[in-house]
Protein backbone atom coordinates (compact mmCIF):
# COMPACT_ATOMS: atom_id res chain seq x y z
CA UNK A 1 0.00 0.00 0.00
CA UNK A 2 1.63 3.37 -0.88
CA UNK A 3 -1.73 5.75 -0.20
CA UNK A 4 -0.14 8.89 1.56
CA UNK A 5 -3.19 10.76 1.63
CA UNK A 6 -6.74 10.16 1.46
CA UNK A 7 -9.10 13.18 0.76
CA UNK A 8 -12.56 13.03 1.58
CA UNK A 9 -14.24 16.44 0.23
CA UNK A 10 -18.20 17.04 2.08
CA UNK A 11 -19.16 18.48 -1.40
CA UNK A 12 -19.11 18.61 -5.11
CA UNK A 13 -17.05 22.11 -5.50
CA UNK A 14 -14.71 20.95 -2.99
CA UNK A 15 -14.11 17.46 -4.70
CA UNK A 16 -13.70 19.31 -7.91
CA UNK A 17 -11.77 21.92 -6.71
CA UNK A 18 -9.35 19.05 -4.94
CA UNK A 19 -9.01 17.61 -8.41
CA UNK A 20 -7.84 20.40 -9.86
CA UNK A 21 -5.30 21.21 -7.52
CA UNK A 22 -4.10 17.57 -7.19
CA UNK A 23 -3.77 17.22 -10.95
CA UNK A 24 -4.25 13.37 -12.81
CA UNK A 25 -2.55 11.78 -10.60
CA UNK A 26 -4.82 11.93 -7.73
CA UNK A 27 -7.17 8.48 -7.81
CA UNK A 28 -10.73 9.56 -7.56
CA UNK A 29 -12.65 6.19 -6.10
CA UNK A 30 -16.34 6.27 -5.43
CA UNK A 31 -17.03 3.23 -4.11
CA UNK A 32 -13.91 1.37 -4.68
CA UNK A 33 -14.87 -2.26 -6.48
CA UNK A 34 -12.72 -1.08 -9.37
CA UNK A 35 -9.61 0.55 -7.26
CA UNK A 36 -9.38 -1.31 -4.62
CA UNK A 37 -8.90 -4.98 -5.93
CA UNK A 38 -5.89 -3.28 -8.37
CA UNK A 39 -4.32 -1.52 -5.17
CA UNK A 40 -5.06 -4.83 -2.99
CA UNK A 41 -2.72 -6.58 -5.93
CA UNK A 42 0.23 -3.89 -6.05
CA UNK A 43 -1.14 -3.45 -9.84
CA UNK A 44 -2.42 0.37 -8.86
CA UNK A 45 0.23 2.46 -6.70
CA UNK A 46 -1.85 5.69 -6.13
CA UNK A 47 0.01 8.16 -3.34
CA UNK A 48 -3.28 10.50 -2.86
CA UNK A 49 -6.72 9.18 -3.30
CA UNK A 50 -9.86 11.07 -3.15
CA UNK A 51 -13.40 9.12 -1.55
CA UNK A 52 -16.75 10.92 -3.28
CA UNK A 53 -18.52 9.23 -0.55
CA UNK A 54 -19.35 12.28 1.06
CA UNK A 55 -19.56 14.61 -1.80
CA UNK A 56 -22.79 15.02 -2.05
CA UNK A 57 -23.05 13.02 -5.38
CA UNK A 58 -25.72 10.04 -4.38
CA UNK A 59 -29.14 11.33 -4.68
CA UNK A 60 -31.67 9.55 -6.99
CA UNK A 61 -34.27 11.15 -8.44
CA UNK A 62 -37.23 11.20 -10.67
CA UNK A 63 -37.38 15.14 -11.73
CA UNK A 64 -40.29 15.27 -15.02
CA UNK A 65 -39.36 12.89 -17.69
CA UNK A 66 -36.24 11.92 -16.51
CA UNK A 67 -34.08 9.69 -13.35
CA UNK A 68 -31.49 11.62 -12.58
CA UNK A 69 -28.68 9.86 -10.98
CA UNK A 70 -26.05 10.68 -8.94
CA UNK A 71 -22.69 9.61 -9.89
CA UNK A 72 -22.06 7.59 -6.55
CA UNK A 73 -25.81 5.97 -5.69
CA UNK A 74 -25.13 2.82 -5.13
CA UNK A 75 -26.70 -0.29 -7.41
CA UNK A 76 -28.57 -1.13 -4.33
CA UNK A 77 -30.17 2.65 -4.86
CA UNK A 78 -31.83 1.34 -8.28
CA UNK A 79 -33.17 -1.78 -7.02
CA UNK A 80 -35.10 0.67 -5.03
CA UNK A 81 -36.54 2.55 -7.50
CA UNK A 82 -39.64 1.85 -9.85
CA UNK A 83 -39.23 4.48 -12.41
CA UNK A 84 -37.13 2.51 -14.95
CA UNK A 85 -37.69 -1.03 -14.23
CA UNK A 86 -34.67 -1.99 -16.70
CA UNK A 87 -32.09 -0.94 -14.42
CA UNK A 88 -33.87 -2.62 -11.27
CA UNK A 89 -33.38 -6.00 -13.54
CA UNK A 90 -29.73 -4.52 -14.18
CA UNK A 91 -28.36 -3.89 -10.69
CA UNK A 92 -30.54 -7.04 -9.85
CA UNK A 93 -28.31 -8.97 -12.55
CA UNK A 94 -25.11 -7.22 -11.17
CA UNK A 95 -22.16 -9.16 -8.37
CA UNK A 96 -23.33 -9.75 -4.95
CA UNK A 97 -25.88 -7.64 -2.38
CA UNK A 98 -22.28 -6.54 -0.51
CA UNK A 99 -20.87 -5.04 -3.73
CA UNK A 100 -23.85 -3.58 -4.80
CA UNK A 101 -24.37 -1.83 -1.51
CA UNK A 102 -20.18 -0.13 -2.27
CA UNK A 103 -20.47 -0.36 -5.72
CA UNK A 104 -22.03 3.31 -7.66
CA UNK A 105 -23.82 3.81 -10.95
CA UNK A 106 -21.17 5.16 -12.14
CA UNK A 107 -18.48 3.54 -11.41
CA UNK A 108 -20.03 0.39 -13.21
CA UNK A 109 -19.71 3.07 -16.50
CA UNK A 110 -15.85 2.73 -15.53
CA UNK A 111 -15.44 -1.42 -14.73
CA UNK A 112 -14.21 -3.04 -17.85
CA UNK A 113 -15.98 -5.88 -19.75
CA UNK A 114 -16.61 -8.29 -18.55
CA UNK A 115 -18.30 -6.21 -16.45
CA UNK A 116 -20.50 -2.69 -16.36
CA UNK A 117 -24.14 -4.37 -16.73
CA UNK A 118 -25.64 -1.24 -15.67
CA UNK A 119 -24.26 0.43 -18.28
CA UNK A 120 -25.44 -2.00 -20.51
CA UNK A 121 -28.85 -1.38 -19.67
CA UNK A 122 -28.19 2.46 -19.39
CA UNK A 123 -26.92 2.27 -23.17
CA UNK A 124 -30.33 0.83 -24.07
CA UNK A 125 -32.04 3.87 -22.17
CA UNK A 126 -30.48 6.39 -24.31
CA UNK A 127 -28.58 7.96 -20.57
CA UNK A 128 -26.68 11.20 -21.08
CA UNK A 129 -23.68 11.88 -18.42
CA UNK A 130 -22.84 15.29 -16.88
CA UNK A 131 -19.41 15.94 -16.52
CA UNK A 132 -17.94 18.40 -14.62
CA UNK A 133 -14.34 20.49 -13.42
CA UNK A 134 -13.56 23.78 -12.00
CA UNK A 135 -14.44 25.06 -15.61
CA UNK A 136 -17.72 24.61 -16.30
CA UNK A 137 -20.04 21.51 -17.00
CA UNK A 138 -20.91 19.42 -20.36
CA UNK A 139 -23.57 16.76 -21.30
CA UNK A 140 -23.01 13.67 -23.43
CA UNK A 141 -24.93 11.16 -24.84
CA UNK A 142 -23.44 7.47 -22.83
CA UNK A 143 -22.98 6.79 -26.53
CA UNK A 144 -20.73 9.17 -27.25
CA UNK A 145 -18.91 9.05 -23.34
CA UNK A 146 -17.28 5.12 -23.95
CA UNK A 147 -14.57 5.69 -26.11
CA UNK A 148 -12.47 2.21 -25.68
CA UNK A 149 -11.26 -0.44 -23.25
CA UNK A 150 -11.18 1.21 -19.85
CA UNK A 151 -11.45 4.62 -22.04
CA UNK A 152 -13.43 7.95 -21.90
CA UNK A 153 -14.27 11.22 -22.79
CA UNK A 154 -13.29 12.37 -19.09
CA UNK A 155 -10.71 14.94 -19.13
CA UNK A 156 -7.65 14.88 -16.57
CA UNK A 157 -9.44 17.47 -14.05
CA UNK A 158 -13.06 16.15 -14.57
CA UNK A 159 -15.60 14.20 -12.42
CA UNK A 160 -18.74 12.27 -13.52
CA UNK A 161 -21.19 13.96 -11.39
CA UNK A 162 -24.51 12.39 -12.78
CA UNK A 163 -26.27 9.91 -14.71
CA UNK A 164 -29.88 11.32 -16.58
CA UNK A 165 -32.11 8.57 -18.19
CA UNK A 166 -35.29 9.13 -20.02
CA UNK A 167 -38.39 7.47 -17.92
CA UNK A 168 -40.64 5.74 -20.89
CA UNK A 169 -43.08 3.21 -20.60
CA UNK A 170 -41.89 1.34 -23.45
CA UNK A 171 -41.74 -2.51 -23.07
CA UNK A 172 -38.03 -3.18 -22.40
CA UNK A 173 -36.20 -6.30 -22.06
CA UNK A 174 -32.67 -7.35 -20.31
CA UNK A 175 -31.20 -10.58 -20.19
CA UNK A 176 -27.94 -11.34 -18.78
CA UNK A 177 -26.07 -14.71 -19.51
CA UNK A 178 -23.50 -15.95 -16.93
CA UNK A 179 -21.83 -19.12 -15.71
CA UNK A 180 -23.96 -19.14 -12.55
CA UNK A 181 -27.21 -17.32 -11.80
CA UNK A 182 -25.64 -14.56 -9.31
CA UNK A 183 -22.77 -12.66 -8.59
CA UNK A 184 -21.21 -13.93 -12.29
CA UNK A 185 -19.16 -12.41 -14.86
CA UNK A 186 -21.22 -11.74 -17.80
CA UNK A 187 -20.78 -14.06 -20.52
CA UNK A 188 -23.13 -11.66 -22.55
CA UNK A 189 -25.53 -9.25 -21.51
CA UNK A 190 -28.44 -7.67 -24.29
CA UNK A 191 -30.50 -4.96 -23.30
CA UNK A 192 -33.67 -4.28 -25.71
CA UNK A 193 -36.03 -1.40 -26.37
CA UNK A 194 -38.23 -0.81 -28.77
CA UNK A 195 -40.47 2.27 -29.84
CA UNK A 196 -43.86 0.94 -31.64
CA UNK A 197 -46.16 3.21 -34.04
CA UNK A 198 -48.85 1.57 -36.06
CA UNK A 199 -48.13 -1.98 -35.06
CA UNK A 200 -44.35 -2.03 -36.38
CA UNK A 201 -41.00 -0.60 -34.46
CA UNK A 202 -40.41 2.70 -35.19
CA UNK A 203 -36.84 2.43 -33.32
CA UNK A 204 -35.20 0.00 -31.67
CA UNK A 205 -32.39 0.02 -29.18
CA UNK A 206 -30.11 -3.05 -28.54
CA UNK A 207 -27.56 -2.99 -26.52
CA UNK A 208 -24.33 -5.46 -25.63
CA UNK A 209 -22.13 -5.96 -22.71
CA UNK A 210 -19.19 -8.46 -22.36
CA UNK A 211 -18.98 -8.40 -26.38
CA UNK A 212 -16.91 -5.37 -27.22
CA UNK A 213 -14.51 -2.84 -25.46
CA UNK A 214 -16.92 -1.71 -23.60
CA UNK A 215 -20.83 -1.69 -23.60
CA UNK A 216 -21.54 -1.04 -27.50
CA UNK A 217 -24.91 -0.66 -29.68
CA UNK A 218 -25.74 -3.24 -31.86
CA UNK A 219 -26.45 -0.56 -34.38
CA UNK A 220 -27.34 -2.69 -37.54
CA UNK A 221 -29.24 -5.06 -35.65
CA UNK A 222 -31.24 -2.04 -34.44
CA UNK A 223 -31.52 -0.62 -38.34
CA UNK A 224 -32.96 -3.95 -39.07
CA UNK A 225 -35.96 -4.18 -37.10
CA UNK A 226 -37.15 -0.65 -37.73
CA UNK A 227 -40.38 -0.47 -39.85
CA UNK A 228 -40.83 -4.37 -38.99
CA UNK A 229 -43.53 -6.42 -37.37
CA UNK A 230 -40.83 -7.77 -35.36
CA UNK A 231 -42.24 -11.62 -36.82
CA UNK A 232 -39.87 -14.53 -36.48
CA UNK A 233 -37.85 -13.39 -39.31
CA UNK A 234 -36.99 -9.80 -38.40
CA UNK A 235 -35.93 -11.31 -35.06
CA UNK A 236 -33.33 -13.81 -36.53
CA UNK A 237 -31.89 -11.11 -38.98
CA UNK A 238 -31.24 -9.17 -36.00
CA UNK A 239 -29.70 -11.70 -33.93
CA UNK A 240 -27.31 -12.73 -36.67
CA UNK A 241 -26.49 -8.92 -37.52
CA UNK A 242 -25.40 -8.07 -33.29
CA UNK A 243 -23.64 -11.46 -33.66
CA UNK A 244 -21.88 -10.47 -36.70
CA UNK A 245 -21.29 -6.89 -35.19
CA UNK A 246 -19.72 -7.40 -32.01
CA UNK A 247 -16.23 -7.81 -31.13
CA UNK A 248 -15.74 -10.64 -28.50
CA UNK A 249 -12.64 -11.71 -26.45
CA UNK A 250 -11.91 -14.61 -24.95
CA UNK A 251 -11.13 -14.51 -21.14
CA UNK A 252 -11.34 -17.55 -18.13
CA UNK A 253 -15.28 -16.83 -18.23
CA UNK A 254 -15.79 -17.60 -21.73
CA UNK A 255 -14.29 -18.01 -25.35
CA UNK A 256 -14.77 -15.46 -28.30
CA UNK A 257 -16.60 -17.60 -30.52
CA UNK A 258 -18.93 -18.76 -27.64
CA UNK A 259 -19.36 -14.99 -26.32
CA UNK A 260 -20.26 -14.44 -30.27
CA UNK A 261 -22.91 -16.91 -30.05
CA UNK A 262 -24.14 -16.26 -27.45
CA UNK A 263 -24.70 -12.45 -28.33
CA UNK A 264 -26.85 -13.75 -31.46
CA UNK A 265 -28.84 -16.27 -29.26
CA UNK A 266 -29.93 -13.81 -26.02
CA UNK A 267 -30.40 -11.17 -28.63
CA UNK A 268 -33.10 -13.20 -30.34
CA UNK A 269 -34.49 -14.55 -26.97
CA UNK A 270 -34.68 -11.10 -25.81
CA UNK A 271 -36.77 -9.36 -28.94
CA UNK A 272 -39.11 -12.78 -28.59
CA UNK A 273 -39.97 -11.22 -25.07
CA UNK A 274 -40.62 -7.63 -27.10
CA UNK A 275 -42.66 -9.79 -29.97
CA UNK A 276 -46.39 -8.69 -30.14
CA UNK A 277 -48.19 -11.25 -28.29
CA UNK A 278 -45.27 -12.39 -25.67
CA UNK A 279 -45.97 -12.89 -22.49
CA UNK A 280 -45.38 -9.21 -20.63
CA UNK A 281 -45.37 -7.45 -23.54
CA UNK A 282 -46.93 -3.96 -22.83
CA UNK A 283 -47.59 -2.41 -26.05
CA UNK B 1 1.74 -7.31 -25.53
CA UNK B 2 0.54 -7.45 -29.23
CA UNK B 3 -0.96 -4.70 -30.57
CA UNK B 4 -2.19 -3.93 -34.34
CA UNK B 5 -5.27 -2.13 -36.54
CA UNK B 6 -5.84 0.34 -39.07
CA UNK B 7 -7.17 3.77 -38.58
CA UNK B 8 -8.42 6.05 -41.65
CA UNK B 9 -7.87 9.77 -42.35
CA UNK B 10 -9.67 12.76 -44.34
CA UNK B 11 -6.27 13.85 -45.19
CA UNK B 12 -2.66 13.28 -47.71
CA UNK B 13 -0.33 10.85 -46.20
CA UNK B 14 2.25 13.25 -46.32
CA UNK B 15 0.81 15.30 -44.11
CA UNK B 16 -0.38 12.35 -41.61
CA UNK B 17 3.40 11.64 -41.91
CA UNK B 18 4.82 14.96 -41.11
CA UNK B 19 1.94 15.00 -38.10
CA UNK B 20 3.24 12.03 -36.65
CA UNK B 21 6.83 13.29 -36.83
CA UNK B 22 5.80 16.70 -34.97
CA UNK B 23 6.27 17.63 -31.27
CA UNK B 24 3.57 19.93 -31.32
CA UNK B 25 1.49 17.89 -33.06
CA UNK B 26 2.15 15.08 -31.06
CA UNK B 27 1.30 16.37 -27.60
CA UNK B 28 -2.61 17.66 -28.74
CA UNK B 29 -2.84 13.98 -29.94
CA UNK B 30 -0.98 11.10 -27.62
CA UNK B 31 -3.80 11.05 -24.62
CA UNK B 32 -2.49 12.01 -21.57
CA UNK B 33 0.75 13.53 -22.96
CA UNK B 34 1.78 16.84 -21.12
CA UNK B 35 5.33 17.21 -22.88
CA UNK B 36 7.09 16.58 -25.26
CA UNK B 37 10.30 17.32 -27.33
CA UNK B 38 11.92 16.35 -29.97
CA UNK B 39 16.26 15.79 -28.52
CA UNK B 40 17.62 14.53 -32.04
CA UNK B 41 16.77 13.98 -35.43
CA UNK B 42 14.73 11.24 -34.66
CA UNK B 43 14.26 11.03 -30.83
CA UNK B 44 11.79 12.41 -28.53
CA UNK B 45 11.20 12.60 -24.97
CA UNK B 46 8.12 13.26 -23.18
CA UNK B 47 5.79 12.78 -20.02
CA UNK B 48 2.41 11.12 -20.27
CA UNK B 49 -0.05 11.03 -17.45
CA UNK B 50 -2.69 8.52 -17.56
CA UNK B 51 -5.66 8.98 -15.47
CA UNK B 52 -7.40 5.10 -16.10
CA UNK B 53 -10.01 3.84 -13.74
CA UNK B 54 -7.92 2.68 -10.66
CA UNK B 55 -5.12 3.28 -11.82
CA UNK B 56 -3.39 6.56 -12.25
CA UNK B 57 0.28 7.49 -13.05
CA UNK B 58 2.93 9.48 -15.00
CA UNK B 59 5.02 8.20 -17.08
CA UNK B 60 8.55 8.67 -18.95
CA UNK B 61 8.49 7.92 -22.48
CA UNK B 62 11.29 7.94 -25.16
CA UNK B 63 10.39 7.28 -28.85
CA UNK B 64 12.52 7.02 -31.74
CA UNK B 65 11.83 6.62 -35.31
CA UNK B 66 14.59 4.26 -36.23
CA UNK B 67 13.27 3.48 -39.89
CA UNK B 68 11.50 5.27 -42.36
CA UNK B 69 10.32 5.79 -45.71
CA UNK B 70 8.52 9.09 -45.51
CA UNK B 71 5.64 9.52 -46.41
CA UNK B 72 4.38 5.71 -46.24
CA UNK B 73 6.42 3.75 -44.11
CA UNK B 74 8.03 3.80 -40.28
CA UNK B 75 9.45 2.33 -37.52
CA UNK B 76 9.75 3.13 -33.97
CA UNK B 77 11.21 2.03 -30.47
CA UNK B 78 10.54 3.06 -27.47
CA UNK B 79 10.08 3.14 -23.81
CA UNK B 80 7.69 4.10 -20.95
CA UNK B 81 8.73 3.95 -17.65
CA UNK B 82 6.94 5.02 -14.69
CA UNK B 83 6.23 4.08 -10.71
CA UNK B 84 3.85 1.31 -11.83
CA UNK B 85 6.45 -0.12 -14.00
CA UNK B 86 7.83 -0.31 -17.56
CA UNK B 87 6.77 -0.61 -21.16
CA UNK B 88 9.69 -1.36 -23.68
CA UNK B 89 8.67 -1.79 -27.38
CA UNK B 90 8.47 -1.06 -31.24
CA UNK B 91 5.70 -1.17 -33.99
CA UNK B 92 5.77 -0.36 -37.52
CA UNK B 93 3.51 1.82 -39.37
CA UNK B 94 2.57 1.97 -43.40
CA UNK B 95 0.31 4.72 -44.58
CA UNK B 96 -1.49 4.19 -48.24
CA UNK B 97 -3.51 7.00 -49.74
CA UNK B 98 -6.74 7.11 -51.42
CA UNK B 99 -8.94 9.57 -52.71
CA UNK B 100 -7.38 12.37 -50.48
CA UNK B 101 -8.10 9.91 -47.38
CA UNK B 102 -4.50 8.26 -45.51
CA UNK B 103 -5.26 4.47 -44.11
CA UNK B 104 -2.48 3.74 -41.36
CA UNK B 105 -2.03 0.08 -40.40
CA UNK B 106 0.37 -0.35 -37.53
CA UNK B 107 1.44 -3.46 -36.05
CA UNK B 108 3.64 -3.40 -32.00
CA UNK B 109 5.05 -5.73 -29.86
CA UNK B 110 5.59 -4.36 -26.16
CA UNK B 111 7.17 -5.86 -23.44
CA UNK B 112 5.89 -5.53 -19.61
CA UNK B 113 7.77 -5.20 -16.48
CA UNK B 114 6.82 -3.99 -12.80
CA UNK B 115 3.49 -3.72 -10.97
CA UNK B 116 1.90 -3.33 -14.66
CA UNK B 117 3.34 -6.91 -15.56
CA UNK B 118 0.55 -8.11 -13.10
CA UNK B 119 -2.65 -6.65 -15.53
CA UNK B 120 -4.00 -10.02 -17.40
CA UNK B 121 -2.56 -9.32 -21.12
CA UNK B 122 -6.29 -8.69 -22.46
CA UNK B 123 -6.39 -5.85 -20.11
CA UNK B 124 -2.70 -4.67 -20.82
CA UNK B 125 -3.23 -5.23 -24.71
CA UNK B 126 -7.13 -3.57 -24.67
CA UNK B 127 -5.66 -0.50 -22.67
CA UNK B 128 -2.81 -0.05 -25.28
CA UNK B 129 -5.23 -0.79 -28.44
CA UNK B 130 -7.47 1.59 -26.84
CA UNK B 131 -5.18 4.74 -26.16
CA UNK B 132 -3.24 4.32 -29.81
CA UNK B 133 -7.13 4.44 -31.44
CA UNK B 134 -7.72 7.27 -29.28
CA UNK B 135 -4.49 9.36 -30.73
CA UNK B 136 -5.69 8.07 -34.09
CA UNK B 137 -8.98 9.87 -33.57
CA UNK B 138 -7.31 12.63 -32.24
CA UNK B 139 -4.85 13.18 -35.31
CA UNK B 140 -7.52 12.83 -37.33
CA UNK B 141 -9.82 15.29 -35.99
CA UNK B 142 -7.09 17.70 -35.72
CA UNK B 143 -6.14 17.58 -39.50
CA UNK B 144 -9.22 17.86 -40.56
CA UNK B 145 -9.79 21.12 -38.39
CA UNK B 146 -6.58 22.19 -39.46
CA UNK B 147 -5.32 20.73 -42.62
CA UNK B 148 -2.04 22.42 -42.10
CA UNK B 149 -1.30 21.13 -38.59
CA UNK B 150 0.88 18.50 -39.96
CA UNK B 151 2.82 20.36 -41.83
CA UNK B 152 5.98 20.02 -41.53
CA UNK B 153 7.87 22.52 -39.50
CA UNK B 154 10.85 23.80 -37.47
CA UNK B 155 10.51 19.88 -34.61
CA UNK B 156 13.33 21.61 -32.28
CA UNK B 157 10.91 23.66 -30.05
CA UNK B 158 11.20 24.23 -26.80
CA UNK B 159 9.15 21.89 -24.12
CA UNK B 160 5.27 22.86 -24.23
CA UNK B 161 2.88 22.11 -21.35
CA UNK B 162 -0.88 21.31 -21.64
CA UNK B 163 -2.42 24.67 -20.34
CA UNK B 164 -4.26 23.33 -17.39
Amino acid sequence: MTVRTYLLPRSRPEALGLLGAHGPELLVMAGGTVAMPLINEGISLPEAVMGLRLAGLDGLERAGDRLRIGATATLTQLLDQDAVPMLREAARNTASWSIRNMGTVGGNLFTPPPGGDVAVALLALDASVTLASTRGERVLPLADFMTGFMSTELAADELLIEISVPIRGEPTAYLKLGRKHASTPSVVTVAARLEWRDGRVADARIALGAVGPHPIRAAEAEQLLVGTRLDAEAIAAAAVAAAQGCEPFTDGIATDWYRRRMAGLFVGRALEQLAPGAAGEGR
Amino acid sequence: MNVRGSHTMEAPRAVVFAAICDPDALLGIIPGCREIEQVGDAEYRGQISLRLPGVVGTYRTVVRLVDSDPPSYGRLEGELEGTLGTVTGHATFRLAESGGRTTIEYEGQGVIGGPLARLDARFAEGLAGSLIKQGLRNLGSRLKADPAAGTPSDHRQPTREIPA
